[in-house]
Formats: structure tokens, sequence, C-alpha cells
């Protein structure tokens, strides 16, 4: 009977495995790869990380004709920092703030940055203030004066488009337009906020 | 008469045959407790597997249909399902342009699975710039340019990504 009981919870979670391995990966990649991806996609999943962000990863990789080993080492990465994101900000998190801030993490971002954003934002969404602090950086401003900034703004209540707006200004500025360096605004040089641990 | 003796002899016949049958039977008390008894036996003495093989079906059953239910969403490739937008927030409109001198320009990146055949751009009648219009969550996107099916070119317009994993030029899109 045990036995018995045992084929039937094997024969209900078997579809369910299959089903696990994502069939784009299956679909995109060579059976290895594929199998090491989803061993991966599998573990982050159990742990409670967003997995989508993973399978666009690999599907990068294949689209772009990376090999095996660098796909898996770069899914692997992005599922450490995943990890790192939500040590950050904790399990309340959702998927997407937890990707945008493992991409702040990736640019160099102190852990201590999204922990502060998240405190002034109380509840409200994440993704976007923490996607233009990353950009900001990825434009070439300082960790720490793109951090003061990005956290002004949210000290004020400012919705997401302004978040953008300044983003946009600031691009504009980097590539030489004429237009005045926006993080010289005094509205956004908040000096409350101690340096940014790095 | 033949046929009257033959008529008597089944009377007869059949006055014995209704006699027995009218006579009362006196049945064992303990039957019916035997008769059960040996109803179970006979079903512990079936082979397992056919007893409980609707139990193995019927996980089986609900096993493909979780299955199925899972593979679902897994297998969408839409614009409209990015890979970091938040799950209830409502998508935008956005352009994507480029400029450039090219025969063909697909974009591919995390809203449609990196699939170089999801998304072409149009040319606009300015010529030399192509766009298409997407609908996405509010997000951040990884994406690039494929011109010509063979070279990849990241949106000018936008911030590159910090560290490109594989090589290629790699911009970022963030959707408020």
């Amino acid at each position: 009977m045990l036995r018995l009981l045992t084929l039937g919870l094997a024969a209900l979670l078997l579809p369910c495995a299959l089903a696990a391995q994502d069939q784009r990966l299956t679909e995109r990649l060579d059976p290895a790869t594929a199998a090491a991806v989803g061993v991966l996609v599998d573990s982050a999943g159990q742990a409670g990380l967003p997995t989508e962000p993973l399978v666009q990863k690999a599907l990068e990789g294949s689209t772009l004709g990376a090999n095996g080993d660098r796909i898996r080492a770069a899914v692997a990465t992005l599922v450490g920092q995943l990890g790192r994101a939500r040590d950050a900000l904790g399990g309340g998190a959702d998927g997407a703030e937890l990707t945008a801030a493992a991409g702040a993490l990736r640019a160099g971002l102190p852990s201590s940055a999204l922990r502060r954003l998240q405190a002034l934002r109380s509840n409200r969404p994440l993704v976007v203030p923490i996607a233009v602090l990353t950009d900001l950086v990825a434009e070439g401003v300082p960790p720490d004066q793109a951090t003061r900034s990005v956290l002004d703004l949210a000290r004020d209540g400012r919705p997401d488009d302004e978040f953008v707006a300044l983003r946009r200004q600031v691009q504009i500025q980097r590539r030489g337009a004429r237009a005045p360096d926006p993080l010289d605004r005094p509205a956004l040089k908040p000096a409350a906020d101690p340096p940014v641990d790095r | 008469m033949p046929a009257d003796h033959d008529d008597e002899l089944h009377d007869e016949l059949l006055r014995r045959v209704v006699a027995e049958l009218r006579r009362p039977v006196h049945l064992d008390p303990g039957l019916d407790a035997r008769a059960l008894r040996a109803i179970r036996d006979d079903q512990r003495r079936r082979p397992p597997a056919r007893r409980h093989l609707w139990l193995a079906g019927t996980a089986l059953a609900a096993g493909l249909l979780v299955a199925v239910m899972l593979r679902l969403p897994a297998s969408g490739g839409s614009a409209e399902l990015p890979a970091v937008a938040a799950g209830t927030l409502e998508t935008r409109h956005v352009e994507i342009r480029l400029s450039a001198p090219a025969s063909s320009v697909a974009v591919v990146g995390d809203f449609n699975d990196w699939d170089p055949a999801a998304t072409p751009l149009q040319p606009t009648a300015d010529g030399g710039v192509w766009s298409v219009d997407l609908q996405l969550k509010p997000g951040r996107y990884h994406y690039t340019f494929l011109i010509d099916g063979r070279r990849w070119e990241g949106d000018p317009s936008e911030p590159r990504a910090t560290k490109s994993d594989f090589g290629a030029p790699v911009s970022v899109l963030t959707v408020s």
C-alpha cells in the first residue's frame, strides 16, 4: 500500500518537475546548459527568489552567441546578486524590486543605499527609484552623489516620473547638451543623509 | 392413454418440486458474518496495484494538469510579459527608435525572450529611422538591436548596462 502511495505521489510530482524545466531553456540552450541553468533556476525558486530574470539572462546569452559555460556563470552570478538584494530589502520585496536591486548592486551601489531608499519610500514601489539610481551610476555619476539625489526625491515623496525626469536631465547634461546639471539644483542636493557606506 | 399417463407424471413431478421449494430453510445465524469476512479476504488477496490503479491514474492526471498550468505562463514570449516588471501594474506605451542605415532592424530584450524574430522595427517615413511600439509594465529592461541580422548595437538614447555578461552592447530602459 505504501509503495502504491509513493508511486501515486511520484506520478503527481513528476509532471511538475518536468514543467519546472522551463521550455524556453530546453528549446534555446544545449541540453547540458539547459540542465545546469534549470538547476540554478530551481534552487533560486526554492529560495524564494524570482526566476524569470534568470531565464532571461540565459536567453540573452543564447541569443548573443555565448557558450554554455559563460551562460551558466552569468546566471549563477545573478542568483547571488538576487540573494544579496533580498538580504538588503527583506522578504517583503517583490520580484521586480529584487531584480532592480540586483542591478544596483551589480553597478556597485551598496546595500545600505537600497535599505535607506526602501525606508523613505515606505510601502511605495521601489522599482523605478532603484532603476534610476542604477542608471545614474551607469551614466557616470559617482554612487554617493547619485544616491543622495535619489534619496532626496524619495524623501520628498516625489512620483516615479520625477525620478525618470532626473535621469533624463542627467543624461542630457552628461552627453554634452546645454541643460544645467540637475544634480546642482538645491532641491536635489540634500546634506541630511550621512555618506553612503561603500 | 399414454398421454394422460405422461400428464400425471409431470403433475407429480411438479408437485414434488413445489413442495421442495416451499420447505423452510434454516440458515446458520453466522452465515452473514462469514460471507462478509470472505468478501473482505477476497479483496485483500487481489493484487493491490490493480485495486489502487485509480489512485495513481488520478495523481498522474492531477500532475499533468498542474504541469500544464505551470507551463502556460512560461511559454509566452509576449512583449507584454516582461521579466522585471511588477505584476499588477498597468502597461505603458513605449516607442523604441533607432537611426541606422540598415535593411532590417530588430530589438531583442527581456520583454520578448531575446527572440530576434519577435519584434522587428519598421522604417519610418523620414528614412533611416526605425521604430516599434511596445506595451511594457513599469520596470527595468535590458535590450539591444540586431542590425541586418548580424550586428548588435546598443540604443544610443538610453544608458548602457554597467557590465555586459556576453560582450554585446546592451542598453537599459526604465519604464515608470
